[in-house]
């Protein structure tokens, strides 16, 4: 059973790792901001531990795992800051012009990462030093910052700092007119995002190792976009559930090559050809679930199913509208 | 003067495919006011069939292994029916990952996600069936001259004959686009649906039908787009990737939606370009991003659009 978990270990802290990428991106929106930065802020939070960890500190042997601790309050202070630049920069922006301004701060980032010799240029940096001896013991890292994250999200849509968010995402211009300071949310919102997609870049960079400009690509946004429409964007728990099952979908369909009964061209098709497959579940889910897997309704449904289903359907008191800036 | 001359040469002539190119994000952006990232895919496909319509065999290491077409078209014909493949591909895109998702009145945002699945298809089972490999066209095009020498002596001024094949296919593109869309009765209907969905179709236009026509020309744009821009170097399945994002630093520059200026804005960043110094030549690929990221921040409707009032 441990065999299989740890040959599994790499899998399952990207799955971990993706959900909370999704979260990063939801934060943003939450103030309905679409940012697809993230890739970005990741890239970074990676560039900052393998920077850190095998230039700045001189350790023989296994990594100290409170080193990594280090590598994590840096990466969020970076990460915050270029955040609150880029959000302050940003400001004006809605939409989708928002978006493509994103787009391009993490092309720019890429192609800089690629250049600078600070990031190992091309072939990034390899032989970055692992605090564990088994993919599986990353969790240790992961699961603790899904957990905080996850928590902190649920938290802050209850408390006044996120009721704002909603408010400038539903109507930015009535938010501002009952008093609610909607630059400091959509800044608080972008920083939020930003940070936690550099503390998850900080541990993927140690769990795999090797760390280069490919990170910060085009298509992660997308797929980070992905994690959140397609996980349901109206609760915390869509893009969490999105980045988990979009993260473990191709390896699943890669495990299912291994069946003895299917003939080989089939095995070959799921094999190299299980991309294909994943983008026409992304576009076949954007239709059959357009508003994603994990809905508000869903959940007051499950949550009645538990008391015993006896109580009449709960009044609507906040209306849920469709659209999702 | 003389290399300032051969730059800003290079720079127009890379920079009207880009023109080209994003023309086509820039149709259905109008109409739909969204962006179909399908866009580059559909890109790599045109450069993919004017390829194999021109016979050229494929490599060893995708499902069709040194596979070609038993025909033979010269460039043109090929260059021709390669667009047409690729405007069908968008036709085939909208109805796949925009038309299912507009009629249940979904989100438009989630047209990005749904159109970059088909997008991600469609570049796998280009690398399936026929490998991650470099292809390229030949060195000539026919018994065309390689290039024409236009100021000889030390620093000659030279032009590419594929060059200039790719400015002229592109301006002929262009000035076609904009004869259709301001002087025929369909181009009439596209300017109506642009201007409002809902209004255009309750005055009995088939708004249907002028969307699958604008996904249409759409993908023959990027078609040939492909063609022209896999002619100048060499292509794989992953090349519409680097210029589909390029594609939105220009028609942000432009301003969303608008067409002349999606041509304005791919030639400025084709021979902006081609103006970056030599040593800073790795940053080349920033430089459209640099660009789009002072238009949003100085000049958010573009070179040539007009300022949006927001409505209440």
């Amino acid at each position: 059973m441990l065999d299989f978990l740890n040959s599994q270990g790499t899998i399952y802290v990207s799955m971990v790792l993706g959900a909370v990428l999704g979260l990063s991106l939801y934060l943003p929106l939450l103030a309905g901001q679409l940012s697809l930065a993230s890739p970005g802020f990741y890239a970074l939070g990676g560039f900052v531990a393998a920077v850190m960890s095998t230039k700045t500190f001189e350790v023989k042997g296994s990594f100290p795992i409170h080193l990594v601790l280090v590598e994590l309050v840096v990466a969020a202070v970076l990460c915050g800051a270029l955040a609150f630049i880029v959000g302050l920069a940003a400001l004006r922006l809605t939409g989708i012009y928002l978006a493509l301004a994103t787009i391009a701060f993490v092309e720019v980032l890429r192609v800089f990462t690629l250049n600078l010799e600070l990031t190992g240029g091309a072939v990034g940096i390899f032989a970055i030093p692992q605090p564990f001896g088994t993919q599986l013991s990353y969790l240790w890292l992961a699961a603790p910052l899904l957990i905080i994250a996850t928590l902190f999200t649920w938290r802050l849509e209850k408390v006044r700092a996120g009721r704002a968010f909603a408010a400038v995402r539903e109507d930015e211009l009535a938010a501002a007119s009952m008093g609610v300071d909607t630059t400091r949310a959509k800044i608080t919102a972008f920083v939020l995002g930003g940070v936690l997609a550099g503390l998850a870049g900080v541990i993927a960079a140690h769990q795999i190792n090797t760390w280069s400009h490919r990170q910060a690509s085009f298509d992660a946004s997308i797929a980070y976009l992905a994690f959140v429409l397609i996980g349901g964007s109206r609760t915390f728990l869509g893009p969490v559930a999105g980045g988990l099952v979009l993260t473990y979908l191709p390896e699943w369909l890669r495990e299912q090559a291994k069946h003895e009964f299917l003939p080989a061209w089939a095995a070959e098709f799921l094999r190299t050809g299980r991309f294909i497959i994943y983008g026409v579940l992304l576009a076949a889910s954007c239709i059959f679930f357009p508003r994603g897997l994990i809905t508000p309704e869903l959940l007051r449904r499950i949550k009645r199913i538990g008391r015993g289903g006896s109580r009449p359907p709960e009044q609507k008191l906040r209306a849920e509208p469709e659209a999702v800036a | 003067m003389r290399l300032l001359f051969q730059k800003l040469l290079n720079g127009v002539a890379i920079g009207s495919v880009y023109a080209l190119f994003a023309l086509g994000y820039t149709v259905v952006f109008s109409i739909l006011r969204v962006i179909n990232f399908a866009h580059g895919a559909i890109f790599t496909v045109g450069a993919y069939i004017t390829y194999a319509l021109t016979g050229a065999a494929f490599g060893k290491n995708g499902q069709l292994r040194n596979a070609s077409l038993p025909l033979e078209l010269n460039f043109w014909l090929a260059l021709a029916l390669g667009a047409l493949g690729a405007g069908v591909l968008g036709v085939l895109v909208e109805r796949l990952a925009f038309k299912p998702l507009r009629e249940r009145g979904s989100d438009p945002l989630l047209t990005l996600v749904s159109s970059l699945g088909v997008a991600i298809a469609t570049v796998n089972i280009l690398q399936y069936l026929f490998g991650a490999e470099n292809y390229s066209f030949g060195e000539t095009l026919g018994s065309m001259r390689a290039s024409v020498t236009l100021v000889g002596g030390e620093l000659p001024v030279v032009i590419r004959t594929k060059q200039i094949v790719i400015f002229a296919v592109s301006m002929v593109m262009v000035v076609g686009l904009t004869l259709l869309i301001n002087r025929t009765r369909t181009g009439k209907g596209l300017r109506a649906v642009a201007e409002d969905l809902t209004t255009a179709r309750l005055l009995g236009i088939d708004t249907d039908r002028l969307i699958r026509l604008s996904f249409f020309i759409s993908g023959v744009l990027g078609g040939i787009a492909g063609a022209l821009i896999g002619l100048a170097g060499s292509f794989n399945h992953q090349f519409g990737v680097a210029i589909g994002l390029k594609g939105l630093a220009v028609i942000v520059l432009g301003g969303l939606g608008d067409i002349p200026g999606a041509v304005v804005g791919g030639l400025v960043i084709g021979v902006a370009e081609a103006f970056v110094p030599a040593e800073y030549n790795a940053y080349k690929d920033a430089v459209p991003f640099v660009v789009l990221l002072v238009v949003l921040l100085v000049r958010p409707s573009g070179l040539l659009g007009r300022a949006q009032v927001q409505k209440v």
